[in-house]
């Protein structure tokens, strides 16, 4: 296993965040939905070893992120997006790539060839040279993408990763989620329902900092037969769990 | 039949089709076409680092305008301070503290873009960030011996501070690559500094007398309130992100 959770909690002063989420995951890729404020991002900031949690353990790729030298080799092997990705808009986009290849201590002879790999993964080849304050927020986002993938991690963090992406671009990065998922566990944090029915294997929703559902997008799908709330049927399992949860 | 590597057939595109990652080839072009040839600074820096990295951070520091400004004017007002309390050896011991407090403010989470990311990156974000005290020390102390030439107080203050302090940041960024610790590393710092200044005192007779004068203990208290009230900023638990 990849991530095992086991009772994890964290709380912003009398807020829980997360309360008491234990899970475990191998390889593929997991939805995490949720609406806002249920937890989802300070959940991906603990796993990408950002912030510690309140309580609960915590194992990445079987090691305990607490220790110094073994949170440096979990990070070796970590892709993370936040869900506001701060830039450095006088860098280029190689530039801030190769940057955050540098800091992940990849081999320096194996960082050209992979930042010039994870630009073109995210179809910014044209733009490679360009300056980041030049970018619109959809290719800020394939940039952050770009450095989350560019040491081809084992566990791969996204939040909100297709937020401001055209609708072309956003069935192509679920085709790379696919793939990325053949080799990693890649967790993506979304709003969007439908990213989660074309690419992830398997679905969790999160309310009040827990985990109320979990199964597949057909699953999810079933829940919500006969439920009025939602255009879709994967949003009427979504809006079906979440009222249960409430009651 | 004949075969694609028969003497004398030259080879076709039909032939290779089938046999070579076209996406791999243009990796490998796109590689070295965007490769960016480090400088012989950051070559120099990545040996004596033993990381890429953070001879990445190091040239690049300067490059992060808003937290550059921020550190540089913190750097040269706690340096002119300084100057104007000489003979004193708790503002000589305390500047350094307030310098390093600015520096981590100004490339921490509430200023630092890519603050987030970096601190999920292998390389230890103190070591990072000794790094840019570092480069902020360093740069600026160039830039006051450029001054110096047109300004005897600019040559006091960089002789009396800037150049001071780039090689006690430098010590204990040496001292926390070989020991693989910040913590070590800025101990050394911090103890390499506080023997200086003590022996230089103790050298001029004057160690006692300015320890013992009351008068300075409220400013003293006042700096050392300030430092704190910043690092509880600095390290705060970021809102909004739950």
């Amino acid at each position: 296993m990849n991530v095992t959770l086991t009772d994890i909690h964290r709380s912003f002063g009398k807020n829980k965040a997360v309360d008491g989420v234990s899970l475990q995951l191998g390889t593929g890729v997991f939805g995490l939905l949720g609406p806002n404020g249920a937890g989802k991002t300070s959940m991906l900031r603990m796993l990408a070893t950002v912030l510690p949690p309140s309580s609960g353990e915590i194992a990445l790729f079987g090691r305990d992120p607490r220790g110094t030298a073994a949170r440096r080799e979990i990070r070796r092997r970590l892709g993370y997006l936040p869900q506001s990705l701060g830039y450095y808009p006088s860098f280029t986009v190689v530039e801030f790539v190769e940057y955050f290849a540098l800091l992940k201590e990849m081999p320096s002879a194996a960082v050209p060839k992979a930042v010039a790999a994870a630009v073109e993964r995210v179809d910014l080849g044209a733009k490679a040279k360009a300056k980041l304050r030049t970018l619109s927020g959809g290719m800020l986002r394939r940039v952050g993408i770009a450095q989350a993938i560019v040491n081809d991690p084992g566990l791969l963090l996204l939040d909100e990763p297709t937020a401001g992406l055209d609708p072309e671009q956003r069935v192509h990065f679920r085709s790379l989620m696919r793939s990325l998922g053949e080799s990693g566990t890649v967790i993506v944090s979304t709003h969007l329902v439908e990213d989660v029915g074309a690419a992830c294997s398997e679905v969790a929703l999160m309310s009040g900092g827990k985990i109320v559902f979990r199964g597949t997008a057909q699953d999810l799908t079933a829940r919500g037969e006969g439920h009025g709330v939602g255009d879709a049927p994967l949003e009427r399992g979504y809006s079906a769990v979440l009222a249960e949860a409430r009651s | 039949m004949i075969s694609p590597n028969e003497p004398g057939r030259l080879p076709s595109a039909d032939d290779w089709s089938g046999g070579i990652d076209l996406g791999r080839v243009w990796a490998g072009i796109a590689a070295e076409v965007w490769r960016r040839r480090p400088g012989w600074t950051e070559r120099m820096a990545a040996r004596l680092l033993r990381s890429p990295g953070l001879a990445r951070a190091l040239v690049t520091t300067p490059s992060l305008l808003l937290p550059w400004v921020i550190a540089t004017v913190v750097v040269f007002g706690v340096g002119a301070l300084v100057s104007l309390g000489p003979g004193q050896p708790l503002v000589w011991l305390v500047a350094p503290a307030v310098a390093a407090v600015g520096i981590a403010f100004a490339y921490g989470p509430g200023i630092d873009p890519a603050w987030e990311l970096s601190s999920s990156c292998a390389v230890p974000d103190r070591l990072v960030l000794l790094t840019r005290a570092v480069a902020v020390f360093a740069v600026n102390a160039v830039l006051g011996l450029l001054a110096s030439v047109a300004s005897g107080a600019v040559a006091a203050l960089t002789f009396g501070w800037l150049l001071p302090m780039t090689a006690i940041c430098a010590l204990a960024l040496a001292v926390a690559v070989a020991a693989r610790s910040a913590i070590v590393g800025a101990g050394a710092g911090v103890a390499a500094w506080a023997i200086a200044v003590l022996a230089g005192q103790a050298a001029g007779g004057q160690l006692t007398a300015s320890v013992t004068n009351a008068h300075a203990d409220l400013p003293y208290l006042a700096v050392a309130g300030c430092c704190a009230a910043i690092v509880v900023y600095a390290i705060r638990p970021q809102r909004g992100l739950q």
